[in-house]
Formats: structure tokens, C-alpha cells, sequence
């Protein structure tokens, strides 16, 4: 029997949408200029660029010179953290606050304040993946420089209050980050009425290139620039600019909000029926965060007795693509630092996966995974099945 | 006087799926191409074993870079690959045990429980995880068959011959197990990895342990124990007579056998021929103390049926030594005493026993010492 191959890791990347591809196209060929040239190729290239930044600045409530164009998720994290915690050490604000549940980017990020001189605080989150409000208040002292919340987890997709946890920290005298990679295009984001300082977003999550992202920056934020060079981007994040990608995530920020609505409901009942097919499927099943605000796009689950890795070649054989905590760099998987954060047990979390849904998703893509991890599940649990030996078509 | 002559092996038939374990090397990436030659469904996987070295270029495995190539070799051949995760169990079953080893005074072979425990016990759990009826490797060594019976032969080029280190894998996995270059010299293998095309055909081989890349298994003990275990702390250098002749800097850093680092000035060359932990002894001596005409082994495993007392077999106490004729003097479930026709050099406690019936791989143990003169076989009790 024949199957086509099933994408479940939208979480992970996206393909380039062909709108954002036609977009981006004139730019490595005849406007192919640099923006900082005088002569009309420049020219031209710099008010692509210009457009470009508008057109992202509006689709996240912002002025243009709030946004600036970075090559993705962890500069932007990276940039925000240590670029706001130099500026305010001379002041004696020398904490930095984050949930143990981010990305490693910010938890490298806050870990390295450390070497810096600085101090790193860790607030604690509920079995289902939510900040405590409490705990948050308490670390919020007139040392802290910066605090950085993920505004949806990239593992569970559990969703936070972003708004009342920037109001918190800024009550407190802190500037405030989220990483909102996962929550760009699934969630509200709003500058003009949402707090936050800084906002970090990367393009390839939403239909553009790799290596393309923008870290939103509130006027009038301390925010010391990484690299040093030329004034390109103010001068905060020296370089020429890649103007064709500025132009892809421009445009496909434009098309994941247009869509927002629509796609959103779409995803949110094919995750139910996911989320259905394997409860009733598969004895003792966890779907963690459940009982937290989720994104529709992500679906985090344990199935018991089963190795994380295992599942994920098994997947793999029969063409099912997904992951499973953070992988590596030599390609292995390790538990997830999420899941234990939250409580879960190390057998659990070394049985868990991550199906993320997106623009690849269909009905059958659901039913397919649902049999599929059923009988994996079965297997697991010592059910003895004939071996089903299937082709995938790609 | 062989008692077997095997027959062919089972081997496995188009379309079977076969996980094979590649480290990066040439012999595995020509592993793997062998089987997708013949129609198998072949899927590469890559061990991860330990921390250690992990960004050193020009390991030979173990490596970012040797897991990159076993990804780029499957990528060519069109298979899929993945690496396994098995810093805890290889720290657990392998590392572990090793500096416990080195800390009794003894000299383990580390590859041996990596064989047993990692390569054919975990990962024989993935091969399970996805259907995978066969397990291959890159080792050379080769299948056969008694009757009904997969059993495990010597490599045919004698120079590369690995079946030394295989003798503690569980029996049952030799009904799983495929050994496709093991009738292949080392040259033959790496023309047919030109053959493919495989990036890994020019690739030096690998010689040191795979998580001591310096060759400073000292380091890994201290690493492990601390400075202050009493197998690096100084102890003396005695002759067998008792006279302490010097001070070493841990028994740790000394095997049998060996001649590096021994005071001199005693006329003809001496060898270390005993460590003694409880004392942090050293003891030398010449050459002719080295010889050993029996040895007792334990932890046997057996992967054809056991011999009996008194029969006559070939035993190696060492990697590509010449194969030894040798008696069972006793045998039961953990332990065996032999006495060899011939005396051998140099016989370490914790090195691998491996008895053969001529290329047949009958099982082996770890040595627990050696003997100076030759076990007598014990006389029936008369009872009356």
C-alpha cells in the first residue's frame, strides 16, 4: 500500500511560499543593488528595503524604525537579551529573568549574562507550561535589567499572557522581551496596545526563506547593537541588507495575517481531530499543556512505553515527519527540557512527540498519523502485530 | 581436527529490512552499499556514544564530522539515516566500567562491552523499534552455519580479523546478524567504496579507543575518579622477590607486558608482570616471568556450544595474536581454566579470552589471570 508523505513539523520550518518567492525574485537578478549606494540601482534596492520595513512594521502595529531586519530567531533573541542587559549593567540593573521553557537561544543568551558579570534568574511554570505570576513578581526587583517570556512555546504550545506579563515587568522599572517565532501569525500581536519592548520574529516559521528575521525595538529602548560597523538599520545590526529576504518575510507576514482567521479555524479542527483520533486510540496517551492556552499549530504528546527516538524513525519509514525535544547537532534527540520543566517524568518525556501543524496539513495527513501512531503505540505496549512494510511516494 | 566445517549463512533476501550500525567509517559505509546492492531495505544508523571529542576534526568516528559523513554516504546510497542516542547506556555499560577496570589493576577492552552491550543489545532495540529483521556492521568477521545453527567465523584477511573482539554478543543475535565485508580484504573494501563513490573510501582508520582520542586513557580515569584515586596515586616498583626497586605514579598508567617507563639498570630488558591495587604495586621482571602456560577467565559467553573439559581447542588472549592450541582443564557456567601447549607472553587480566574451533568463534571470557604452570585437571573424587 502507498502512502504520500505527511509533514508534521511545521513548528520546526515551512517551505517559501511561491507568492514570497515571486516577490523575492527581481532581487537576486536585475535589482540586484546594494541600499547604501548612491547610483539609481541603490537607490532602487533602498526603497524596496524602505517598503519592505513598512509594510512588516505595520502587520505588527509598529513605526518602521521600530523594526529591524535580522537573519532570524536567535540573533534576534541574542540581540534583545544581551544587546538590552550591557546597556543597563552601567545603571546596576544586572538580572535577567526567563522562564526555564524557552528556546536555547534566550536561555544561552540569559545563561551567558553570567559571564558578563551579570546574574540570571528563572522563574518557575505550572504542570501546564504557564509562567507564575507570583514568582515573576517576586524576581522583579530594581535589578533587573531585562525579562524574556516566550510568547508561544515551541514544544508545547502552550500560549502566555504576554500583555499583562510585559505590563508587570515594566511596572517594575525592567525593560521586556518575548520570542515570538511561534506566536507571529497564530496569536494577536499588536505594538500599539500590547507592552512588550521587544519582539523577536523569524521569517521561515511563516512561508519565508531561512535566515530572515526582525526584532521589533520600542522607541526609546536601551539597546546596545551586537556587531559593529557600518549604519545600515541605524546602525543597530551593521551589514548590507538583504534586501530580497526583508522582502519575502515582508510579504509573507502580510499573507500568514490576511489568512489568519480562516487558517487558524482550519488548524484548530484538524488538531481536535488529531488530538481525538489518538485518545481514543492509544490507552493512556498526554497531551501536554492541555489544560493551558494552546496555539492551534502544535500538539505535544506522550505515548507510554514508547522511545521518543524509536517513534521517530518508525515515523520516518512510513513517511511521517515530526520531532521530538531538541535535537542535537549530530542529529540525536535528547528529553526535552520543556517537558521537564513541567513536571513530566523522564519516561514520559523520552516518550514524547512533536506534531506541528501548517500549510501542509490536510485531513488525511490526521487519519494517516492517527493509524500510523496507533499501531506504533500498540507495538510499544508489547501488542504483537505483523510488521507493515509500506511504500511512501515522494 | 576442527570439529565443524560451517556452511554458508542465512543471509538476508531482497526487500528485507537491515539496520546497519555506521560509524562514519570506510568499512560500515561499504557495509551498507553491499546490502543496497542486493535489494535490501537498508537503513543506516549512527551511534552516539559520548561526549567526548565530539569537535575534534579528524576523529574517525564519533565525530560531528563522522556522523556527517555516515549521513552523506545513506544520502548517496539512497537510505535513510539517523543517529541514536547512547551517551547513558554507553557511559553506563561501557565507560563506567572501564575505569573501574584500569582501578582493580587491571587493562579492559572497552570495544568488547560496546560490542556486547551497545552495538547488539541497543541497537538491536532500534532494529526492532523499525522492523529491521537484520542487523549488520562493518566488522570483519563472517557468518556461517552448523546445521540450524547461525554461528560467527574469522575474518578472512587474517591482518584485519575483528571476531576477537564479538565473543561476548548474545547468541540470539547471530540469527539477526550480517557481516557483509567480513570475506573482504581491507584494500578490497575500500575499491569497492571507490566503486560507489563513498567520500568515506580514503578515510584512515580508526586505532585508538573511540572516547580517548589522545590516546591518554589516564586522563579519562582521572576525569572519571578524580586525582586523588588510589590507581594515580605513587606506589612502588617491586621485583618479584619483594625488593622495591623504585616509585611509579599510579599502577593506572601500567599494563602487563609493558617496557615504557620501568627503572633501569638491571641488565636485560624488564616488563611489568603483575600489579598488585591493594598495595599499588608495580611488580617487573624479565621477560621469562612474562610467560604464562594457563590462564583463568570469567563472564564466558558463549556464542556455539560450550566445549568440553578436556577437549582441545584454539584460544587468542590478545588482538591478532597467532591463534594458540589449548586444553580445557574446567570448565562451568562463569568460569574456565586452560592450559596452553605452548606458553604466552604477556597475559593481562581483563583482557578477553576467545576460544575458536578453527574459524568457528566459540564464545570467550575475561581474563582473570594468568598461570605460570599449567592447570592440572582434578581427579574424580573416589568416594567409598
Amino acid at each position: 500500500m502507498s502512502h504520500s508523505p505527511v509533514y508534521l513539523d511545521h513548528a520546526a520550518t515551512t517551505p517559501v511560499r511561491d507568492e514570497v518567492m515571486a516577490a523575492m525574485t527581481p532581487f537576486f537578478g536585475p535589482r540586484f543593488g546594494n541600499p547604501s549606494s548612491v547610483h539609481r540601482w541603490g537607490r532602487e534596492a533602498r526603497v524596496a528595503l524602505d517598503e519592505a520595513r513598512e509594510r512588516l512594521a505595520a502587520c505588527l502595529g509598529a513605526q518602521p524604525d521600530e523594526v529591524c531586519f535580522t537573519s532570524g530567531g536567535t540573533e534576534g533573541d541574542n540581540f534583545a537579551i544581551l544587546g538590552v542587559f550591557r546597556t543597563l549593567k552601567a545603571q546596576g540593573r544586572l538580572a535577567a529573568i526567563t522562564t526555564p521553557i524557552e528556546h536555547k537561544a534566550v536561555l544561552a543568551a540569559v545563561h551567558h549574562v553570567v559571564h558578563e558579570g551579570g546574574e540570571e534568574r528563572i522563574v518557575r511554570v505550572s504542570g501546564d507550561g504557564l509562567v507564575e505570576r507570583a514568582h515573576f513578581g517576586e524576581l522583579l526587583d530594581d535589578r533587573v535589567a531585562i525579562a524574556s517570556v516566550m510568547w508561544v512555546n515551541n514544544e508545547v504550545g502552550v500560549i502566555q499572557d504576554i500583555p499583562a506579563l510585559a505590563a508587570q515587568a515594566k511596572a517594575a522599572g525592567a525593560v521586556f522581551h518575548t520570542d515570538g517565532v511561534q506566536a507571529f501569525g497564530k496569536v494577536t500581536v499588536d505594538a500599539r496596545t500590547q507592552p512588550f519592548d521587544l519582539l523577536t520574529i523569524s521569517g521561515h516559521k511563516i512561508g519565508a526563506p531561512k535566515g530572515i528575521g526582525a526584532l521589533y525595538i520600542r522607541r526609546d529602548t536601551p539597546l546596545e547593537p551586537l556587531a559593529h560597523g557600518g549604519s545600515q538599520e541605524r546602525g543597530r545590526r551593521p551589514g548590507t541588507e538583504n534586501v530580497a529576504f526583508a522582502i519575502g518575510l515582508a510579504t509573507a507576514a502580510e499573507l500568514v495575517l490576511a489568512e489568519h482567521d480562516a487558517e487558524q479555524a482550519r488548524l484548530l479542527s484538524l488538531r481536535a481531530a488529531l488530538e481525538g483520533g489518538l485518545r481514543d486510540r492509544i490507552p493512556g496517551v498526554v497531551i501536554h499543556g492541555a489544560n493551558a492556552p494552546r496555539a492551534a499549530h502544535v500538539v505535544n504528546v506522550s505515548i507510554p512505553g514508547a522511545s521518543s527516538e524509536s517513534l521517530l524513525m518508525a515515523l520516518d519509514l512510513r513517511g511521517i515527519a515530526c520531532s521530538a525535544g531538541s535535537a542535537c547537532q549530530s542529529g540525536s534527540v535528547s528529553a526535552s527540557h520543556v517537558l521537564s520543566a513541567m513536571g513530566v517524568s523522564n519516561e514520559l518525556a523520552n516518550a514524547a512527540l512533536r506534531l506541528s501543524l501548517g500549510c501542509l496539513s490536510t485531513p488525511e495527513c490526521i487519519t494517516r498519523t492517527v493509524d500510523v501512531l496507533a499501531t506504533l503505540a500498540e507495538k510499544s505496549r508489547g501488542v504483537k502485530s505483523a510488521p507493515a512494510f509500506e511504500t511512501v511516494e515522494f | 581436527m576442527f570439529t565443524h566445517i560451517p556452511a554458508a549463512p542465512v543471509v538476508p533476501q531482497k526487500g528485507d529490512r537491515v539496520l546497519v550500525a555506521m560509524s562514519g567509517g570506510v568499512d560500515s559505509s561499504v557495509a551498507a552499499a553491499l546490502l543496497v546492492e542486493q535489494g535490501c531495505d537498508v537503513v543506516g544508523v549512527t551511534m552516539k556514544l559520548h561526549g567526548d571529542g565530539a569537535d575534534v576534526p579528524d576523529r574517525p568516528c564519533c565525530s560531528l564530522d563522522a556522523t556527517s559523513d555516515a549521513r552523506r554516504v545513506c544520502e548517496k546510497l539512497g537510505i535513510p539515516h539517523y543517529v541514536t542516542n547512547l551517551v547513558d547506556h554507553f557511559g553506563h555499560d561501557v565507560l563506567d566500567d572501564f575505569v573501574q577496570e584500569y582501578a582493580r589493576g587491571r587493562t579492559p577492552i572497552p570495544c568488547v562491552r560496546c560490542n556486547t552491550f551497545t552495538k547488539f543489545r541497543d541497537l538491536l532495540d532500534k532494529a526492532d523499534a523499525i522492523d529491521a529483521r537484520w542487523l549488520a556492521t562493518g566488522h570483519y568477521a563472517r557468518m556461517g552455519r552448523i546445521g540450524d545453527e547461525a554461528v560467527m567465523l574469522r575474518g578472512l584477511d587474517q591482518g584485519k580479523d575483528q571476531s576477537y573482539f564479538l565473543w561476548g554478543i548474545d547468541r540470539p543475535v547471530l540469527d539477526r546478524l550480517v557481516l557483509p565485508i567480513g570475506t573482504q580484504t581491507k584494500a578490497e573494501t575500500r575499491d569497492i567504496a571507490r566503486r560507489f563513490g563513498l567520500r568515506t573510501a580514503e578515510k584512515i582508520e580508526s586505532q585508538d579507543i573511540c572516547f580517548v582520542p589522545d590516546g591518554d586513557h589516564v586522563r579519562v580515569i582521572r576525569e572519571h575518579l578524580g586525582a586523588d584515586a588510589p590507581a594515580l596515586q605513587p606506589g612502588p616498583f617491586r621485583l618479584a622477590n619483594g625488593d622495591v626497586v623504585g616509585e611509579h605514579d599510579g599502577f593506572a598508567r601500567f599494563t602487563i607486558g609493558q617496557r615504557k617507563g620501568l627503572p633501569g639498570g638491571f641488565g636485560a630488558p624488564m616488563f611489568v608482570v603483575e600489579i598488585i591495587p591493594a598495595e599499588r604495586a608495580v611488580v617487573i621482571g624479565p621477560r621469562e616471568a612474562l610467560l604464562g602456560r594457563g590462564l583463568e577467565a570469567r563472564e564466558l559467553n558463549w556464542l556455539y556450544d560450550a566445549p568440553a573439559e578436556g577437549s582441545t581447542v584454539q584460544v587468542q588472549v590478545r588482538n591478532r595474536a597467532k591463534p594458540s592450541p589449548a586444553t580445557i582443564v574446567r570448565l562451568d557456567a562463569t568460569s574456565v581454566e586452560l592450559a596452553l601447549d605452548e606458553p604466552i607472553q604477556a597475559i593481562s587480566p581483563g583482557q578477553s579470552l576467545v576460544i575458536y574451533d578453527g574459524d568457528v568463534v566459540l564464545g570467550g571470557g575475561v581474563i582473570e589471570r594468568g598461570l605460570r604452570a599449567a592447570p592440572s585437571r582434578r581427579l574424580p573424587l573416589l568416594v567409598g
